[in-house]
């Protein structure tokens, strides 16, 4: 008996269609929009060569081939035009060139803007004048050590040393990956309310029948839980699937615990759907209402929609990130990507069991061995 | 209203296989079931008829044990039923009012879902999904999904996972509501069949001449009350109506009238213009009598109509009211 429900139970979510819509082509679609989205944000942020001219006013093969190397390189500073001065100020005026370098016996810049292209010119021209200057008087005063001063100008000196706090992937719009993650997961609850639909006799004539039967209720809650949880992790998997490798979304080096905590969040999701659903004060429409409007009100908290929200409650109501659902999901993921012991994701992945036994047991305790007031 | 023998108390039957006693379910101040009282013999259909409203679904709501009640007793196959009474259960078949089945199964999944929740034994589940699939005529149809079929195929199907696992017991909610003559008909053949095969029915409608057609025994519902029980010729013989005539004529006068209204047994006369009312009570020759006045005054008529009385009249002489609306 318990076999055969739960083979229809799962036959009966994976062709539902508000589960195909919801929990399979949304987060699809969405999971796209993101990364076209912040593709195009990427593309505007990276480094672009200063193109520059150069106008040779006298011999300097030094500053010659140090121009030459900063613009041969495979992601060049500079994109460097040799022309005549004529020719050059014309590039000038027409912003085809954001500086002229004339270089003689000495080296000067022409800018016509005070941008960062024409910052970054003019800290160039100034390093290059401090080198030239050190190493000439160096030949002037101890040609011995003009090795030794070359070498240590070649090496990049900071008081600084940077140390990686995390060997997982920093990028800044993951998170609203993490959070389309979470969203799918909470909207099981969706297939959670179906159950309670399904079979409770005072919200269709589905559960009037199936109450009628001599199926214990435990069993078919049971049975419609599990098919849920199954076909909540395939929608899960499918998503995370997708996400990772065909849009490439770099989740770090732990992919199976990624799937691991989105599966339990999915579990979540359908046991905090089948417990609203066991109050059985409001309608089916009032609760379905009540449920996504929750659900995406916790996925705004959490920082689907803005990235920041979820820092901002950090600092004015951190306890709220400790309860909220959805919260809890990204948190996982955020933790197996930044931290490399697994102490923070198990302490979610725990939470996460909790919430789900508690909000089982709840709707169970509302759901048995019911007789309605009314039909 | 005529007098009416009222039963009081549950008839105590040999294989007794319903009792309900002294039933009472409140919804606030409105009460839906008054003190009701009803006793089902093994091997009957049972109709409750009565109009929308009278109490019927609450009734077998109750008795399924899906809504909680006030005061009051049930007991089937002789053991008391409550919410965890499945080996009760499994000996009942239930037909909704409202189609209840997977709108993502195929109608043969379907079949095969409900049936499984009785039946454990896969080899006689297939016998029997295949036995009700024939039983309401959907073998063209295993492979359809509900949203594809007619009303009239839906309510077979409907039908179908109720009785699948052939219990003994069915009951039976109006399943023949928003369905075409053609499926109606097949619905009542298959009801009267299934109760040749030793099956007890409980089947409510407001629909009279369906319970008249198919029911061994009828309670007459209005408001919550049981206002009557019987077969349908016991309740024939409850009211005062036997017969009535209706005769097409013009010319009538009160002189004639008044000569009708005094023949034996006619109780009550009405002429609307063109159609003539005789209401009759007893007797054997009314109509004879009354085209024999028309004939003593020379006066011409149309078409003749004499019926005997209907549950409608039974319903309408106890309660004042028409079992159903106009246009219902």
């Amino acid at each position: 008996m318990f076999l055969h429900e739960l083979k229809y139970e799962l036959i009966v979510n994976l062709r539902a269609k508000d589960l195909i819509l919801w929990l399979m082509l949304f987060p699809i679609v969405l999971g796209i929009l993101f990364k076209v989205a912040f593709g195009s944000i990427y593309e505007n942020s990276l480094f672009s060569s200063i193109p520059a001219a150069v106008v040779m006013s006298g011999e300097n093969d030094v500053f010659r081939n140090v121009v030459d190397s900063v613009s041969g390189e495979d992601s060049p500073l500079l994109d460097v035009r040799y022309a005549e001065e004529e020719e050059a100020l014309e590039l000038l005026e027409n912003d085809e060139v954001s500086g002229i370098i004339y270089a003689g016996d000495e080296v000067t810049l022409t800018v016509a803007g005070k941008g960062m292209q024409e910052t970054i010119l003019k800290a160039f021209i100034e390093q290059y004048t401090v080198y030239e200057t050190i190493i000439e008087d160096t030949i002037k005063n101890d040609p011995s050590k003009l090795q030794a001063v070359i070498s240590a100008l070649s090496d990049d000196v900071s008081a600084c040393t940077e140390t990686p706090v995390t060997r997982g992937n920093t990028d800044q719009f993951i998170q609203y990956f993490y959070n389309l993650i979470a969203m799918v997961a909470i909207f099981g609850s969706i297939t959670g309310l179906h159950i309670t639909e399904n079979n409770q006799a005072n919200m269709s004539p589905l559960g009037a029948r199936k109450n009628c039967s001599p199926t214990p209720k435990s069993v078919s809650l049971s049975v419609a839980l599990i098919g849920s949880f199954a076909a909540q992790a395939v929608c899960l998997i499918i998503c995370v699937t997708f996400l990772a490798f065909v849009l490439k979304v770099d989740f770090g080096d732990r992919l199976p615990l990624v799937y691991l905590a989105s599966v339990i969040g999915g579990c979540m999701g359908v046991a905090m759907g089948f417990f609203v659903g066991s109050i059985s004060v409001l309608p089916h429409e009032a609760k379905l209402a009540i449920n996504m409007s929750v659900s995406m009100v916790l996925c705004f908290l959490s920082g689907l929609m803005i990235g920041n929200i979820k820092g901002m409650i950090a600092e004015t109501v951190p306890w709220f990130n400790d309860i909220n659902p959805v919260a809890i999901i990204s948190d996982c993921f955020y933790c197996l990507n930044l931290y490399s012991d697994l102490g923070r994701f198990s302490v979610k992945v725990i939470s996460m069991v909790i919430y789900i036994f508690v909000f089982y047991a709840l709707g169970v305790i509302l759901s048995r061995r019911k007789k309605y007031a009314s039909i | 209203m005529a007098a009416v023998k009222k039963e009081s108390g549950c008839k105590l039957m040999k294989n007794t296989v319903v009792k309900i006693t002294d039933l009472v379910k409140r919804y606030g101040d409105l009460v839906a079931l008054d003190h009701l009282d009803i006793g089902i013999s093994e091997g009957e259909v049972f109709g409750l008829l009565g109009p929308n409203g009278s109490g019927k679904t609450t009734t077998i709501n109750c008795l399924l044990s899906l809504l909680a009640f006030d005061k009051g007793e049930i007991e089937i196959f002789g053991k008391k039923m409550n919410p965890t009474a499945y080996d009760i259960k499994k000996d009942i078949g239930i037909i909704m009012q409202n189609v209840a089945v997977f709108d993502e199964l195929t109608v043969y999944e379907n079949i095969d879902y409900f049936c499984g929740l009785y039946i454990t034994d896969k080899v006689q589940r297939k016998q029997y999904v295949n036995e009700a699939v024939q039983f309401v005529g959907l073998e063209d149809f295993l492979k359809f999904r509900p949203k594809k079929l007619s009303g009239g195929l839906l309510r077979r199907l409907n039908i179908a996972c109720g009785i699948a696992h052939k219990p003994k017991l069915i009951i039976l909610d109006e399943p023949t509501v928003a369905v075409d003559p053609q499926s109606r008909n097949r619905i009542l053949e298959g009801i009267e069949e299934l109760n040749r095969g030793g099956t007890t029915v409980i089947y409510t409608s407001h629909y009279m001449e369906e319970v008249e057609q198919i029911c061994t025994r009828i309670a007459i519902m209005d408001k919550g009350h049981k206002i009557a029980e019987g077969t349908k010729d016991e309740l024939k013989r409850m009211i005062r109506n036997t017969e009535t005539v209706t005769i097409e004529i013009i010319g009538l006068t009160e002189e004639v009238k008044a000569k009708i209204a005094g023949l034996p047994h006619v109780y009550q006369t009405n002429f609307d213009g063109t159609k003539l009312t005789v209401c009759c009570s007893g007797g054997k020759h009314n109509l004879i009598r009354i085209l024999g006045v028309l004939q003593e005054n020379e006066l011409s008529f149309g078409r003749v109509y004499s019926e005997l009385p209907t549950l409608n009249d039974v319903f309408l002489e106890i309660t004042g009211k028409a079992l159903r609306d106009k246009g219902e």
